[in-house]
């Protein structure tokens, strides 16, 4: 043994050599290289003269990035994806092809991941399509890939993206919110969605989540809403473009389509007609007529009179609508170009004028349903969500809460939430429960959504 | 070619190592070496009575110092950034992603020799008189070893990394009285943010490490002045019980194989003096300190170089060769960027932290107080308190057992509490896959 010793030195120093070797050469010979020199032979081809097809593959073999300070992103994506900007590549095979339609968004100034998914950092393919296990947004599919639009044009329609919109619409009416927070509004019985888009999920994940919640997630109290399968591709959609991350003001706020379509649907909705007319058509009150408003104001006028109207036209009657950037921009937009013939079309697919009490129980619904209560109680507060352990197995119906309960009651469960009773109280506690809604909720918004279901009382003999 | 000799010369002044005198001088005037002695007991250094953990220990903070310091080139530590750097060394710095699964599984390396260096010491019974002392420079060690892995925890700023420190902070929290303040000096607020980072950073890159250098210099400078490496037990065999040599016995050699300081002058042997120090002996009178090694066995002894030197080197290499192969094959976890509106499910602590949180699950001042204070007030106080003086292990049953369970009971809590901990901290097997739950 004592002899051995240096022999035994000797090689295990061959071996921490050895070992160094192959951490180099693993280091060394990343998949990336082989792409390049391909990309080179590929592109001499084309080229006409012998020194030139020489330049070509002699060019400088490197990591290619975008840097997008504004995204928080760099994408070496064209490191390996070196035809994307490249024309005479649109017939070559990936990852060499040209990206056709790049239109408004050029890889300088948007990279790729933004809309493609995958991890922008990494060079080799498996990581850089983010299809591994702590990369919450591996590379989208074909069929869902418009969802990224969403990521930046929040609001409004996003014109060849109809989904996006639809999914919002879907999401706000079918009571979402009532289990589920976004941007810091909603419920806490389901997750809190405003990350949705980067949270591992597959579209095929989510949308049979959307038409069997408990396919994939046996022990979800989330109802079956009974979606057909565009309602669930849709919500996917809308799903896919959730995301929390702050995009640098170039891409958030400029570039949004404030259409004037999306502000004639406004104008609508919101019910503008009731008060204020346009060219003479419409409205019953001293409000101001519309035509030409956009003459007589400037634009950030208007827009700050639809954020405060108390405070830009003291005394003014106009109630404050809660609407985004965007809304008001659409808004706007539309009543720049707003007739007399837009007045009468509104008015006469308006069902009847509306009572200052009626547009008060009009609001309340809305709120109804933004805000979820729909989620459980039902689109007709019929209620009938299987509830299990909780007294008759369901969500009340609230059709005949004016029986049980007094106004003042009602208000303080909502605002301050209620467990159901239990069916056998030694059991599980049920998996849905009225939550507390003070945080989320004005005592106005609740004495209005009191006001909605007293609405929906049958009417009785009040003659005691 | 001469001013090259002579160059060379200045530089190098021992004699050729054919002489056993220049084979003296190598060592003692050599100021990287010096710490050795010139002559070495071999029975010493036979693996089976060490394992070489302490070596090993050492080596593993060699290597961490030397990877650490090339990751600082690349290191920003600023949340984002810190993650970004971490991708970046993953993905495009050469050789980036082995210089951090060095340093990563060199790290965790190190908790556990530290940690069965300290088994090995207990149960060979080396804390005993006159080496009390040392243990709890040992004790020291171990616990800066731990606050070294779990600053270095938090830097790559990933979910991992992120709730493991929230809950470890958590755990620390518990103590009374300066737990809640400790934590927030710790974070620089209340909760792990940018303030933690650039904290923890600092801990991990220049106030942990200098105390370990500075501690690792009195932990090696006191085992030689207690008498060298301990004996092999089995070396003890003649003694009564196996104790060690009584102090008043008097001194033949001391400084585990301190020989005769013969290389000093030309031509003197200075003969061992029964009652003079040994490294004051020209100066004043008066018995040594300690005498550890019974008159017998200078058979044993050989000189340090190449003896010594071929073994260190041999457990330093295999050192380097483990992490090295473990690093080519395992890469560094690396989960996503740190965020803490997502909690994962269940959040755990560093794993050497998991007993401790499995115990906080059971009640807080259990984990979070009681035992970590135990644990560390018993370790310290083993020397003063075990008066028994044997190192035999038939001799010393009782302190066996109780050291054997301590130590498994740490075990079995980690184990479950890495392995056997799901959702809720409610018992799961690892091979038991918790659907619909993220």
């Amino acid at each position: 043994m004592k002899n051995r010793t240096p022999q035994f030195f000797f090689a295990l120093s061959l071996l921490v050599l050895a070992l160094l070797i192959g951490a180099i050469w693993q280091a060394s010979s990343p998949s990336w290289k082989t792409y390049q020199s391909q990309f080179y032979r590929l592109a001499a081809q084309q080229e006409p003269t012998a020194a030139a097809k020489d330049a070509v593959l002699r060019s400088r073999v490197s990591i290619r990035q975008v840097l997008l300070p504004g995204l928080q992103r760099v994408d070496r994506c064209t490191t390996c994806h070196l035809g994307v900007d490249d024309p005479t590549m649109a017939k070559a095979a990936q990852p060499f092809t040209y990206h056709r339609n790049v239109g408004p968004h050029p890889v300088s100034k948007f990279g790729c991941t933004i809309c493609h998914g995958g991890q922008g950092l990494a060079v080799d393919k498996t990581n850089a399509h983010g299809r591994v296990e702590f990369w919450s947004q591996p590379l989208l599919t074909k069929d869902y890939l418009r969802a990224s639009c969403g990521r930046c044009h929040k609001e409004g329609d996003v014109p060849g993206v109809p989904e996006l919109a639809e999914g919002r619409r879907l999401f706000e009416t079918h009571g979402c919110r009532g289990c589920h927070k976004l941007n810091g509004v909603g419920g806490s019985i389901g997750p809190d969605l405003s990350e949705e888009g980067a949270n591992h999920r597959q579209p095929e994940w989510l949308k049979r989540h959307f038409l069997e919640p408990n396919a994939l997630s046996p022990s979800s109290p989330m109802p079956n809403f009974h979606f057909t399968d565009e309602q669930a591709r849709v919500l996917t959609f809308y799903m896919l473009s959730l995301t929390s991350e702050q995009m640098g003001a170039y891409y958030s706020s400029v570039r949004l389509i404030p259409s004037p379509e999306f502000g004639r649907k406004l104008f609508t909705e919101r019910n503008c007609i009731a008060c204020h007319s346009v060219g003479g058509t419409g409205g019953r009150t001293n409000s101001p007529d519309l035509a030409g408003v956009t003459k007589r104001h400037s634009i950030g006028w208007l827009d700050e009179q639809l954020v405060n109207p108390e405070m830009i036209s003291p005394g003014s009657s106009m109630p404050a609508y809660e609407m985004n950037s965007n809304e008001r921009k659409a808004l706007i937009e539309f009543l720049n170009i707003a007739t007399v013939d837009d007045a009468r079309q509104i008015l006469m697919g308006r069902p009847k004028g509306l009572t200052v009490e009626a547009a008060l129980i009009e609001a309340g619904k809305q709120n109804f349903s933004r805000f979820g209560c729909v989620g459980c109680h039902g689109l007709q507060v019929q209620g009938g969500l299987p509830n299990p352990n909780s007294q008759g197995g369901e969500v009340p119906s609230l059709l005949h809460v004016a029986d049980d309960y007094t106004k003042p009651e009602v208000a303080a469960i909502i605002r301050n939430g209620k467990m159901p009773p239990l069916a056998d109280a030694k059991g599980p506690a049920p998996p849905l429960y009225m939550q507390a809604w003070r945080q989320m909720l004005t005592d106005e918004e609740v004495s209005r959504i009191v006001e909605y279901l007293w609405s929906l009382q049958p009417k009785k003999d009040t003659a005691w | 070619m001469n001013k090259l000799q002579e160059v060379y010369r200045s530089i190098v002044r021992r004699d050729p190592l054919s002489t056993e005198k220049g084979k003296a001088e190598l060592v003692f005037l050599n100021v990287w070496l010096h710490i050795h002695p010139v002559k070495v007991k071999q029975e010493n250094f036979k693996v089976r009575h060490t394992f070489y953990l302490g070596f090993i220990s050492f080596y593993l903070f060699l290597i961490l110092v030397g990877t650490g310091v090339a990751l600082m080139f690349y290191y920003r530590p600023y949340p984002a950034q810190a993650y970004q750097d971490m991708k970046d060394l993953q993905f495009v710095v050469f050789l980036g992603s082995f210089l951090r699964n060095v340093h990563r599984w060199a790290a965790h390396g190190m908790v556990v020799c530290v940690v069965l260096h300290l088994c090995r010491v207990f149960y060979t019974g080396s804390y005993k008189k006159p080496r009390q002392f040392n243990w709890v420079v040992g004790v020291i060690l171990m616990l800066l070893t731990l606050g070294l892995s779990f600053t270095g925890y938090l830097l790559p700023w990933d979910q991992l990394a992120f709730w493991a420190i929230t809950v470890g902070t958590n755990i620390g929290g518990y103590a009374p009285l300066v737990g809640a303040k400790i934590k927030e000096i710790l974070l620089g607020g209340h909760n792990v943010a940018e303030g933690a980072l650039i904290r923890f950073y600092v801990l991990h890159v220049v106030v942990l490490p200098s105390l370990v250098v500075l501690f690792t210099m009195v932990h090696f400078w006191r085992i030689r002045k207690d008498g060298g490496l301990s004996r092999p037990v089995w070396k003890l065999e003649g003694e009564a019980a196996g104790q060690n040599a009584p102090m008043s016995q008097p001194l033949v050699q001391i400084g585990g194989a301190a020989a005769p300081p013969a290389p000093l002058r030309k031509g003197t042997v200075a003969a061992a003096s029964k009652d003079k120090t040994y490294g004051l002996m020209e100066v004043v009178t008066g018995k040594p300190l300690f005498e550890t090694i019974g008159p017998e066995e200078s058979d044993d002894e050989v000189f340090s170089f190449p003896y010594a030197f071929y073994r260190e080197t041999i457990a330093f290499l295999v050192t380097l060769i483990s992490v090295m192969a473990v690093s080519l094959i395992w890469n560094a976890p690396l989960e996503e960027l740190a965020n803490p509106a997502k909690t994962p499910n269940p959040a755990k602590a560093p794993w050497y932290f998991l007993g401790l949180q499995e115990l906080v699950s059971h009640s807080a001042f259990l984990g979070g107080v009681l035992a970590p204070t135990l644990m560390v007030g018993a370790l310290l106080a083993i020397p003063y308190f075990d008066k028994n003086p044997s190192r035999r292990l038939a001799s010393r049953k009782r302190a066996i057992w109780v050291f054997t369970a301590f130590m498994v009971v740490n075990f079995v809590l980690i184990v479950v509490g890495t392995y056997f901990r799901g959702p809720g901290w409610a018992l799961t097997p690892p091979w038991v896959h918790v659907t619909g739950h993220e």
